[in-house]
């Protein structure tokens, strides 16, 4: 199938050249501009090498409606959202296609309170887009363009007011970092050098927006990472996905620790050495949250998929920590988005606080196994098959906020659709590897028996 | 009707209605489609919209994958130019010109510095039309380069093409007049090339028109009442992006748009002998230069690209227009204001005389009474046409059709056109005195607005 132009609640993403143009970037522009009002809107991007072109039809689409571009440059998603809020504006767009290959590009959209739009104004926002009627500004009303200047440093003095950065300055610890040919290739060093005095290693450091490993920091694409930790004599290595949002963890010995445990340490650090507080995280995260929340008596919540539905769950109970486990961690005292750059300095932290290597710091969290699987199903199908499933286990512990996911208490399974592909995605996790696979199997049948 | 024009020469639209940052990417694209990538020199002036208009522009270039020499703010004269230095495949200019606030317009221009001529601006639009555009994918992006080392290279250009030594020792005062627009940043390096004391008037980069954009005698109130007391012996007005310009005498007289043609013509003619193109609503006071100095005329239809056309086709050595642009292929295809005023300077230098002696010295003078009646531009066709009866049904046989239509008399003539980038009818009348030229004018006005 010829790839079309995918719009909905996380943006509007495509590919260049095929269905991502600039007149659909100057369109959706006009129409975020004329649902936030004129102002302000921070502009920010990633390395794609399309990332220049669909600014320019940002800018142009944004000034036609009377809303000022305030242009962060390169910069990671997180940060796009925390000038929102620093400079007070309107809203920003972020234009990239985070974790999606090089060819793809996108564009995503944060409102007023600083947090991408939610379900209901990502419709009003589509629903702008479909009356192509954009109030276009007089001449004089046409705002010029602003650069941000140090666009990083709020970001950073965010981290330094919630992180001990002295303690983590004061190890000089050496550790490598997989840019990813991404925002980290511009930021990363820097901030690792010269924020937490850090000796760097550093691969994948040019940001040609040409990733040269899957842009996803998943284990199996991070073996140059893992090489140069093992040569360099590294304590930790970090890989960041192209817009800096996830991060994964490899350990002194060059294993990767698998990105969950960039949520679950997160977490555990923040309720030992911060605050204490409720945990929330999707329904896809793992037991290892609750299995290092539940001794310090604190809740895990679980919401919806997609970072926004975790965000404001997060805000509305007053979650101290939490995210998702993609890599995906959270800390709302910096900001209520997923942000690799805090997530690097907490885990700094904990090393530094607790004198752990990273390797021992994740033989103490209790060992569960996670199976992921997806199954070819036409998006017409896929209604049905939910509710097989769901009559299946009616007598379990089912939550039925995306999918059906069913709690065993030591273990747990989920189906539900994906919102980018024709699929129905089954995870199971338990303690061994075995009760994993069982009971992934188990839900494998039931989707393919329909 | 919407206020929008696309045409072979390029895009015109107004602000805050049909300029969308749509329209501008597709034109842009359609452009690039044409051109088939490669190297494009663009600049933009300094309207309000122009900064809007060159970043969806340049968005549409980068996606077809052109790549793109950005000069910033400067003048449609300097992007032709810099497209011959750069050796681009071509070139595109957001500016506004000589229309009103609120207009802008991309202006397409060709690979030879000059404006993409009216066929192949044609098929610019098809695919304007056929949003039939290229498109590259990521690997295939085009790429923005700043680069200003085109001005150097002018400077040097103007400073062997005009009698630079003369005009230093003559130590003129002159005003200028860039009415805010691309031209300011470039005015300094002009004075210094020439060795003249340059006084800017408007000379701050603003979006803001301090006076009408066209530059002409009821534009150049401030200039005029200026002049004598700074002891100017010139005064020059240009639109906003440097192609028209009309003059000041040293004795507060505001000169209409038609003696820049006029003066120059006769510049040129006195030292070489040759084919002049003009469009064919132009003064008679060319067709009395040409004769004077035994040259060749030939006329066109109205607009930049049709005199660039005739004149390469005649192999002629100067062209103009009335509107106060004018253009000598020995220096490039291109209504250079920068060239034109420089030229003025150097016929009053080196015929030893003031502005008003260099007037006074043409063969003859005329009133021209220059009229416009709005109106929507399907309709000036229709009006157009009626006006052609009436005028067949009162007895003149010869009417010259060749862009709207035009008779002529001994003394007077009169031209009637529907303009192809403003929403207007113009009417233009030129007789010997003022009173005919006017009443000549009114005739025709009071007919056309029974018909729109």
């Amino acid at each position: 199938m010829k790839e079309v132009l995918k719009v909905g609640v996380s943006g509007v993403r495509g590919i260049v050249g095929e269905s991502f143009s600039p007149q659909a970037a100057t369109e959706f522009a006009q129409a975020f501009g004329a649902m936030v009002g004129r102002g302000p809107v921070v502009v920010g991007r990633d390395t794609r090498t399309t990332g220049a072109m669909i600014q320019k039809a940002v800018i142009a689409g944004l000034q036609s409606v009377g809303c000022q571009p305030l242009l962060a440059g390169v910069v990671p998603t997180p940060t796009v959202l925390i000038l929102t809020k620093e400079l007070q504006a309107r809203g920003g767009i972020a234009i990239t296609a985070s974790h999606n290959p090089a060819q793809w590009n996108a564009l995503k959209f944060i409102g007023d309170n600083a947090l991408f739009l939610n379900e209901m104004r990502a419709e009003e926002l589509i629903q702008i887009y479909h009356g192509q009627d954009f109030p276009l500004v007089d001449e004089s009303a046409i705002p010029e363009v602003v650069n941000i200047e140090a666009p990083m440093a709020g970001h950073y003095r965010a981290i330094k007011d919630y992180v001990d950065t002295d303690t983590i300055r004061s190890k000089r610890f050496k550790v490598a970092i997989d840019c990813c040919n991404g925002v980290g290739a511009v930021h990363s060093v820097d901030f690792l050098k010269n924020v937490l005095n850090c000796e760097v290693v550093s691969v994948l450091d040019q940001p040609t927006g040409a990733f040269e490993r899957e842009p996803e920091p998943t284990p199996e694409s991070l073996s140059l990472l893992c090489e140069t930790i093992k040569q360099e004599k590294c304590v930790i290595g970090f890989a960041q996905d192209p817009d800096g949002d996830r991060l994964a963890l490899v350990d002194e010995n060059g294993v990767p620790l698998g990105e969950d445990f960039t949520l679950t340490l997160g977490i555990q650090q923040v309720l030992a050495s911060h605050e204490q507080g409720p945990i929330a995280v999707n329904l896809s995260s793992g037991k290892t949250v609750d299995a290092v929340t539940e001794p310090t008596g604190n809740q895990v919540t679980r919401t919806k998929i997609g970072e926004i539905n975790v965000s404001e769950t997060m805000l509305a109970i007053g979650a101290v920590a939490g995210g998702e486990s993609n890599g995906g961690l959270i800390i709302p005292a910096v900001h209520a988005c997923r942000d690799s750059y805090v997530s690097m300095a907490i885990i700094l932290e904990m090393l530094a606080e607790t004198g752990k290597s990273i390797s021992a710091l994740k033989a103490a969290v209790p060992e569960f196994h996670i199976v992921k699987d997806k199954i070819k199903v036409s998006s017409e199908a896929s209604l049905k098959i939910l509710r097989t499933v769901r009559q299946k286990y009616q007598n379990e512990k089912i939550n039925l906020l995306d999918g059906v996911h069913v709690d065993f208490g030591d273990s747990w399974i989920h189906a539900r659709r994906s919102n980018t592909e024709p699929v129905i995605r089954v995870m199971a996790e338990a303690p061994t590897q075995e009760k994993a696979e069982k009971l992934a199997k188990e839900l494998r049948d039931i989707v393919t028996a329909e | 009707m919407k206020k929008i024009r696309l045409s072979s020469f390029g895009l015109r639209g107004f602000a805050g209605d049909t300029l969308t940052p749509r329209a501008i990417i597709d034109f842009a694209s359609a452009y690039a489609t044409y051109i088939q990538g490669g190297k494009v020199v663009v600049g933009h002036d300094t309207r309000y919209s122009s900064p809007m208009v060159y970043s969806a522009m340049l968005s549409g270039l980068l996606n077809a994958g052109c790549d793109v020499i950005d000069l910033g703010i400067c003048p449609t004269p300097f992007i032709q130019f810099a497209v011959r230095h750069y050796g681009a495949a071509g070139g595109l200019s957001a500016s506004g010109g000589h229309n009103e606030a609120g207009w802008n317009s991309l202006i397409l221009i060709d690979s030879d510095g000059g404006m993409l001529d009216p066929h192949s601006g044609q098929n610019v639009l098809d695919i304007f039309h056929s949003k039939d555009f290229t498109k590259k994918d990521w690997q295939g992006m085009g790429t923005i380069t700043q680069s200003d080392t085109f001005k150097s290279a002018y400077f040097e250009a103007m400073q062997s093409f005009i009698n630079v030594d003369a005009i230093r020792a003559a130590k003129l005062t002159v005003l200028a007049d860039p009415l805010g627009g691309s031209g300011v940043p470039y005015m300094d390096a002009f004075a210094q090339c020439l060795g003249i004391h340059l006084i800017p008037i408007n000379g701050n980069a603003t979006g803001y028109l301090a006076r009408e954009a066209e530059p002409r005698p009821r534009s150049a109130m401030q200039m005029a009442s200026i002049i004598p007391h700074l002891k100017g012996d010139a005064g020059f007005l240009f639109c906003s992006d440097m192609v028209r310009m009309s003059l000041v005498t040293e004795n507060s007289e505001p000169k209409s748009e038609e003696y820049t043609f006029a003066l120059l013509a006769q510049h040129v003619l006195s030292k070489q002998k040759g084919c002049v193109v003009t469009n064919c609503c132009t003064s008679r006071m060319i067709d009395d230069i040409v004769a004077k100095y035994d040259g060749q005329l030939v006329k066109s239809k109205v607009g930049q690209s049709y005199v660039l056309t005739t004149l390469a086709d005649e192999q002629g050595i100067i062209g103009g227009e009335g509107n106060g642009s004018v253009v000598i292929p020995n220096w490039g295809p291109s209504f250079d204001g920068f060239i034109m005023m420089a030229l003025i300077i150097e016929a009053m230098v080196e015929n030893k005389v003031t502005l008003s002696q260099l007037i006074d010295r043409l063969p003859s003078h005329y009133h021209i009474a220059k009229r416009n009646v709005p109106c929507e531009s399907n309709l000036g066709y229709r009006a157009i046409e009626q006006i052609g009866k009436i005028w067949r049904a009162d007895g003149h046989t010869t009417i010259d059709q060749q862009d709207g239509l035009r008779i002529d008399f001994e003394d007077h003539w009169i031209h009637v056109r529907n303009s192809r980038t403003e929403n207007i009818v113009r009417i233009i009348s030129e007789a010997k005195d003022k009173n005919t030229a006017e009443k000549e004018a009114d005739k025709v006005i009071r007919v056309l607005e029974n018909l729109v």
